[in-house]
C-alpha cells in the first residue's frame, strides 16, 4: 500500500540511465586492466571514472525507489547499497580477470534476496523494490571496486591485501601497508556512501529536475574521487597518482560549475552575495 | 512520514509464504557454507545469523523520531533509523573489536556496553537539547502513562503533535537497543575474525602476526556492511518512526528477525566464501 509520488516529469528514462551506467562503469573498470597488460600504473584513474558512472546511475535508482514512500529517508538506501555492495565486491575480487563481471552477478543475486526480504517478508509491497535494491547492490559494489582499483591500480584481491614499504632503504612486501590491511577500504566505503546518498537527498522536492540531480551526482562522485586520488599516493607511482588527482580535479571543477549553472536555471531568483568588505583603515 | 510526503508503506502481520521461502534461503545458505567450509564455517555462520537477528530485534527499541522530531512534533531522537543504528552499533563494534584479544565473553560484553553507552549519551544530550534548548517537555503520544515511572503525558502534550521530547521509557528503550545492537555487531565481527585468522595464514602461507591486519580489516568491514544491511532492513520494517518498546509498531519485530536472519545468512555465506573458495 503505497502512493507513488512523481518526482520529475520527462527526462531520460531510467532504463537508459541504467544501461549507460552499467556499461560505462564496467568498461572503465576493465580499462584499469591495461595496467597489467602494459606494465604501468598510469591507467588506474579509469577506476574512479567507473565509480562516477556507478554513482550517476545509482542516484537515479535511489530516486526511483524513494519516489515511493519508503518512510526511512533517502540515506538508508545509500547505506544498504554500500553495505551489501562491499560483501559482493570483496568476494568478486577473488575471481581474477572476471572480477567486474562476476561482481555484477554476485551483487545481483544478493540484491534480489534483499529486495525480496524487504518487499515480501517485511510487507513493504513496493512494485520497484526488488529491482531497485538489486540495482543499488550492484551500484554499491561497482563504486567500491572502481575506487579500490583506482587506489591500488588493480582489481585483484591479492593486490588489495599486499603493499610495499621501505625499511632502511630496502623495499619489503607487507600486508599492513595495503588497501585492506590498512583499512583504506573503510574510508572508500564512506566516501562512496556519502556520494551515493547525498545527490537526491539534496535535490529532492517539488522543483526537482533530473539533469540537476544527475549533475550533482557526478559532482559528488568526482569529489570522492579527489580523496581517493590522494590516498592512491600510498600505493601507486607518483606520476600515476598525480594523473588521477588531475583527472578528478578537472572533472569536479567542470561538474561543479555545470551544477551551479543548473541550480541558477532552476532557482526563482539568484543573489550573487559577495563577502562583506571591511572598510579600509579598520572599523 | 516519508521524505516526499507519500503514505508510509508496510502493513501489519507476517506473510507466511514469503517467510517460509526466506527460511529455505537461510537453510540453503547454511548448507552451502557447511559444504565449502565444513563444520567450523557453519558454526561461524550460525553465530553471524544470531548476531543479525539481535541487531534486527535491537533496532526496534531505539526511539527514532526522524524529521518530525527535529521540529518537536514527534517523540524520539531527531534522525533516521539507519543513522542511529549505525551510530550505536558501530560504537559497540569498535568497543568489541578493541577487546577482541581479551576473550570471547569480554569482547561481547565490551561491545554491548559500548553500544548501550553510546545510546545513553545520545539520549541524554537529545533530552538536554529538547528541554533546555527548545523548551519542550517530554511527552509520548502513543501511551497515556509511562510504563516505568508512571508519569502521565496527555496534559503536557501540545495540540496537533504526536508528542515530543524523549520520555523515560524511550530512553530505556534506546539503551536496550544500543546494547543489543552492539552485542550483535560484535558477535558477527568475532565469528568472522576467527574464520579469517584460521584460514588466511594457510592460504597465503604467512605467519599470523603478519597477516592479522588483513583479517581484522576484512572482518571489520564485513561486520559494518552486514550491520548496515540489517539496520536498514529493520528500518524498512518500522517504516520511519518508532517511540520505543511501548509503541504499537514494536509488535512487528518477528518479521524483522526473520528478514535479518535470512539476510545475515546470505551475507555471511559470501563473507566466508572469500577465504573458503
Amino acid at each position: 500500500m503505497s502512493v507513488k509520488v512523481e518526482v520529475s516529469e520527462g527526462g531520460v528514462p531510467h532504463d537508459r540511465i541504467m544501461a549507460i551506467g552499467i556499461v560505462g562503469s564496467l568498461v572503465a573498470i576493465y580499462l584499469t586492466y591495461l595496467n597489467v597488460l602494459t606494465g604501468t600504473q598510469i591507467f588506474s584513474f579509469f577506476g574512479g571514472i567507473g565509480a562516477v558512472f556507478a554513482i550517476w546511475w545509482g542516484t537515479d535508482s535511489i530516486k526511483t525507489l524513494c519516489s515511493y514512500g519508503i518512510g526511512t529517508g533517502v540515506p538508508s538506501a545509500g547505506m544498504i547499497s554500500l553495505g551489501s555492495g562491499v560483501i559482493a565486491m570483496l568476494l568478486a575480487t577473488k575471481l581474477g580477470v572476471a572480477a567486474p563481471i562476476g561482481l555484477v552477478i554476485i551483487a545481483a543475486v544478493l540484491g534480489v534476496i534483499l529486495g525480496f526480504l524487504s518487499d515480501k517478508v517485511l510487507n513493504m509491497n513496493i512494485p520497484v523494490m526488488i529491482r531497485q535494491l538489486t540495482e543499488l547492490t550492484i551500484v554499491g559494489a561497482l563504486i567500491l571496486l572502481g575506487f579500490a582499483s583506482m587506489a591500488t591500480g588493480s582489481f585483484a584481491f591479492i593486490d588489495m591485501i599486499t603493499g610495499t614499504t621501505t625499511f632502511f632503504g630496502i623495499e619489503i612486501a607487507t600486508y599492513t601497508y595495503s588497501l585492506i590491511g590498512g583499512s583504506v577500504i573503510a574510508v572508500i566505503f564512506m566516501l562512496g556512501g556519502i556520494a551515493i546518498q547525498h545527490p537526491f537527498n539534496a535535490c529532492l522536492g517539488p522543483n526537482e529536475s533530473q539533469d540537476r540531480t544527475q549533475m550533482c551526482a557526478a559532482e559528488c562522485g568526482f569529489l570522492s574521487m579527489i580523496a581517493v586520488a590522494v590516498m592512491s599516493f600510498a600505493f601507486l607511482s607518483v606520476s600515476a597518482a598525480i594523473l588521477g588527482l588531475l583527472v578528478a580535479f578537472i572533472g569536479w571543477i567542470y561538474t561543479y560549475n555545470e551544477y551551479i549553472k543548473l541550480s541558477k536555471r532552476d532557482a526563482y531568483d539568484w543573489l550573487d552575495a559577495k563577502p562583506i568588505r571591511e572598510p579600509k583603515g579598520g572599523a | 512520514m516519508s521524505a516526499l510526503g507519500g503514505a508510509a508503506a508496510g502493513g501489519e502481520g507476517i506473510n507466511p509464504t514469503a517467510s517460509v521461502i526466506g527460511i529455505v534461503i537461510l537453510l540453503v545458505a547454511l548448507g552451502i557454507t557447511f559444504f565449502i567450509a565444513s563444520t567450523g564455517g557453519a558454526v561461524a555462520l550460525i553465530g553471524i545469523i544470531l548476531g543479525g537477528a539481535l541487531i534486527g530485534f535491537g533496532v526496534h527499541f531505539v526511539p527514532v523520531g526522524g524529521a518530525p522530531a527535529a521540529m518537536g512534533q514527534a517523540p524520539g531522537i531527531a534522525t533516521g533509523v539507519a543513522m542511529l543504528a549505525a551510530g550505536a552499533g558501530l560504537a559497540g563494534l569498535f568497543g568489541g573489536a578493541w577487546a577482541a584479544e581479551l576473550g570471547f565473553a569480554v569482547a561481547l560484553g565490551a561491545g554491548a556496553v559500548g553500544g548501550g553507552l553510546m545510546m545513553a549519551i545520545t539520549c541524554m544530550m537529545v533530552n538536554v537539547i529538547y528541554v533546555f534548548g527548545m523548551g519542550i517537555p517530554s511527552a509520548s503520544g502513543k501511551v497515556d502513562k509511562d510504563p516505568i515511572t508512571g508519569d502521565t503525558f496527555p496534559e503536557y502534550k501540545s495540540q496537533g503533535t504526536e508528542g515530543h521530547g524523549l520520555p523515560f521509557i524511550s530512553y530505556v528503550g534506546g539503551v536496550i537497543g544500543g546494547t543489543l545492537g552492539g552485542l550483535g555487531g560484535t558477535l558477527i565481527y568475532l565469528e568472522l575474525l576467527a574464520v579469517y585468522e584460521a584460514a588466511l595464514p594457510v592460504i597465503y602461507n604467512a605467519p599470523l602476526e603478519e597477516i592479522l591486519p588483513v583479517a581484522v580489516s576484512l572482518a571489520g568491514i564485513f561486520a559494518v556492511g552486514m550491520f548496515l544491511v540489517n539496520a536498514v532492513l529493520t528500518a524498512y520494517n518500522i517504516t520511519g518512526t518508532i517511540e520505543g518498546p511501548h509503541d504499537p509498531k514494536f509488535k512487528r519485530f518477528p518479521r524483522a528477525i526473520i528478514a535479518a536472519a535470512v539476510a545475515s545468512s546470505v551475507c555471511g555465506m559470501l563473507a566466508i566464501m572469500v577465504v573458503a573458495l
